[in-house]
């Protein structure tokens, strides 16, 4: 590292000590909570990255922890007051209760398991399962909802909410639109076949399009084959028992999906987790298991699996993909890779993570994706090699037992595929996935640019922006509303204690404009509510300090 | 809003106690405490250490040792719904660091208001059944033990 802070090509590049991994050459260093893999000197010099992966996970100042926790506490304690002056008809019951002849019975809920609902969710309740009553595209309707009772009950005014700006929803790549012409496809399908398959796969369900699809799907992938499925979420959970049982492993990252955590348990076999695109953690189970065998009787494993997301939606982090495959090859495992968000959204031709790393789908043995992100449909696929789709078309739980995806959204697929291709003769899929990249760096460096703490990747569309306490849960998507702007806020459980947050996923169909809005209410609101914790932002023109360095250097 | 969609943690409340910044709040949270009956006028400062002792220990008891379960519904079916906080804490191992932490913050408590305190008997004899009270049931050996059937359901 000959200049710590080269300056190249009117850049100003931070080179960080490479830290050498003793088991991969990957060159990842940690610094803060930013995790860099870099090249050397702008030369790949073996390092398994071809490109720079930023990824940003920084912590909050200890006060905000504290606070978090307090604001947690004062909750639990007002829970139990109002919990109290509900059974002692001090107060209104809203909720169910058993009725007067079951009084003595054993209850049916222990209702210290709904605590949490009751007292802390129900108050913010409002700012989820909000009724839209538009197509889902860069700006959508509401249905307006008022409470009159602190959110027990919901009645609907019936006045629309016009135009609020969407960023919650999946719309990667912006394929969720109206436009006549966009449909007429999918218009002269459905009134060719109709709207239901009423059947599964292996009866009478599989069409000339569930074929036609699968084929694009595969050649889209760069695969031997494919098969799709009605239901991304069943995809998971009704193909992973298929292809693993007892006696096989599974290895599975810490912030998996629902979906895939529920295939993993029904398959029966012995899941172990390691730590969130830890490659050291994955490495020393891979070696234990490799080692020690199967628990009690020392067997070798029948099947060692691991499974990853190509985006994880909570944290916006991209999958490791490089260094997970050189461990699968080193140890034998195989990989089944979920790129429920990552397809579209990511790779410079939207082919997922595969394509962003630069690597070949053959290294990946279990291609699997969903159509609900970036495709604006429904449905799940499995894509990999013949003998491998073969044996989930006969053994697939979906295929036997499901009801096949219906036609018009097997031509929507068709359709925003042959887009993506280039195959209807136009750009148009190349400018998105282009819009995209440009919309996700704009708004990522902005939000950095501001103060806010970001979560993941520099390269990932879906942007979780840390709240931390649970007042500021309600309060933040309560006042985005109020600016028209609507957003998907979580907390606990569904996260950890202290990392509530708020998640933007960037679209291609979002104008500069309306992520200018988006952005200038995130400011305003960023001051009023005291979100902007970063003690890492960029400077806001990191052209003046250019210069002056090119001065003194001279 | 469900416990488990974004991770495979099946049980969150095994980690509430080992999330950032729950040990200061909770040394702050005895120290607000203390303040507050110091505040009290006619509480002399012996009174009000056994005061802060017993209260930090019967809230630790009531919140570690007998609400049972955790507030939201996890998708493992209730597994945990017969067992104490303590006994959830990290899926029963023992000796991690929260257990030790909660261990030693009630004994360096009974150490400060034994001295407060000047030793007088009374004060002793409270305190010591206080912190027993307090730090029997975090015996591994009474892990899930429930004495004449006290607490079981």
């Amino acid at each position: 590292m000959a200049n710590p802070s080269a300056v190249c090509n009117g850049h100003l590049h931070h080179h960080h000590h490479q830290k050498q991994n003793n088991l991969l050459k990957s060159g990842i260093s940690k610094k803060n909570g930013i995790t860099k893999g870099m090249k050397k000197n702008g030369v790949s010099n073996g390092t398994v990255y071809k490109k720079t992966f930023i990824e940003h996970f920084e912590q909050a100042p200890m006060y905000v922890a504290v606070f978090t926790v307090v604001g947690f506490a004062v909750g639990t304690i007002f829970g139990y007051l109002r919990d109290f002056m509900r059974a002692w008809g001090l107060e209104k019951r809203h909720i169910a209760a058993e009725r007067e002849q079951q009084k003595d019975f054993v209850p049916l809920y222990q209702d210290f398991e709904n605590f949490y609902t009751r007292n802390l969710y129900l108050r913010i309740r409002d700012n989820w399962n909000r009724p839209i009553c538009s197509v889902p595209g860069p700006q959508f309707d509401l249905m307006e909802r008022v409470t009159d009772d602190y959110n027990w009950t919901f009645r609907f005014t019936g006045r629309t909410i016009k135009n609020v700006i969407n960023m919650g929803s999946y719309n990667y790549l912006g394929f969720a639109e109206t436009d006549v012409n966009a449909l007429k496809t999918v218009t002269i399908e459905l009134e060719k076949y109709g709207t239901g398959v009423c059947s599964t796969r292996q009866e009478m369900g599989t069409l000339d399009k569930h074929v036609e699809l699968e084929k694009l799907v595969a050649t889209f992938l760069g695969v031997e084959d494919a098969m799709v499925f009605g239901m991304g979420f069943a995809t998971n959970s009704m193909n992973i028992p298929a292809l693993v049982g007892k006696g096989c492993l599974i290895l599975s990252d810490e912030l998996n999906h629902t979906s895939l955590v529920l295939g993993a348990r029904l398959s029966g076999a012995t899941i172990r987790i390691f730590k969130h695109n830890n490659m050291q953690s994955l490495e020393k189970l891979l070696r234990d298991a490799i080692i020690y065998g199967q628990p009690r009787t020392h067997r070798a494993w029948r099947k060692i699996i691991i499974l990853v997301e190509g985006i994880y939606s909570m944290e916006g982090s991209i999958v490791r993909l490089p260094e997970i495959v050189s461990l699968k090859n080193k140890y034998k495992a195989y990989l089944y890779l979920d790129e429920a968000h990552s397809i579209g959204a990511v790779g410079a031709t939207g082919r997922g993570v595969v394509e962003y790393f630069g690597m070949s789908p053959d290294d990946v043995d279990v291609l699997m994706g969903t159509f609900t992100k970036s495709f604006g449909a429904a449905g799940g696929y499995i894509a990999g090699k013949k003998g491998l789709v073969d044996f989930l078309r006969t053994h697939s739980h979906s295929a036997v037992y499901a009801t096949s995806m219906c036609p018009p959204v097997a031509e929507q697929i068709i359709r925003a595929m042959k887009c993506l291709m280039g195959l209807d003769g136009t750009t148009q899929g190349l400018q998105r996935v282009r819009q995209l990249e440009k919309n996700t760096r704009y708004f990522r460096r902005k939000l950095h640019e501001m103060g806010f703490i970001i979560y993941g990747n520099d390269d990932s569309p879906v942007v979780p922006l840390l709240l931390y306490m649970p007042g500021k849960i309600g309060a933040f998507a309560r006042r985005m509303l109020e600016k028209n702007i609507g957003v998907v806020v979580v907390g606990f459980p569904a996260t950890p204690i202290t990392e509530s947050r708020a998640r933007f996923c960037v679209s291609a169909a979002h104008t500069r404009e309306m992520l200018d809005t988006v952005l200038n209410a995130l400011d305003e609101l960023g001051d009023f509510l005291h979100l902007k914790y970063s003690r890492y932002s960029k400077s806001a023109h990191p052209e003046l300090y250019e210069e002056s360095r090119l001065e003194l250097e001279d | 809003m469900n416990v488990g969609t974004a991770h495979s943690e099946v049980n969150p409340n095994t980690r509430v106690m080992n999330s950032r910044g729950i040990w200061l709040s909770y040394v702050l949270g005895i120290g607000l405490l203390h303040i507050v009956l110091l505040s009290i006028p006619f509480f002399s400062v012996p009174v009000v250490w056994t005061l802060t002792n017993i209260i930090h220990n019967l809230s630790m008891y009531i919140f570690l040792h007998t609400v049972k379960g955790t507030p939201f519904e996890t998708p493992d079916q209730g597994k945990a719904r017969l067992l104490t906080h303590w006994e959830q804490m990290d899926y029963g191992v023992q000796f991690t660091a929260s257990r030790k932490f909660l261990t030693i913050m009630p004994i360096v408590l009974y150490f400060l208001t034994s001295f407060y305190t000047k030793y007088d008997r009374i004060h002793f004899i409270i305190n010591t059944i206080s912190l027993m009270s307090v730090l029997i049931p975090k015996l591994p050996q009474l892990h899930g033990v429930r004495i004449f059937g006290i607490n079981k359901y």
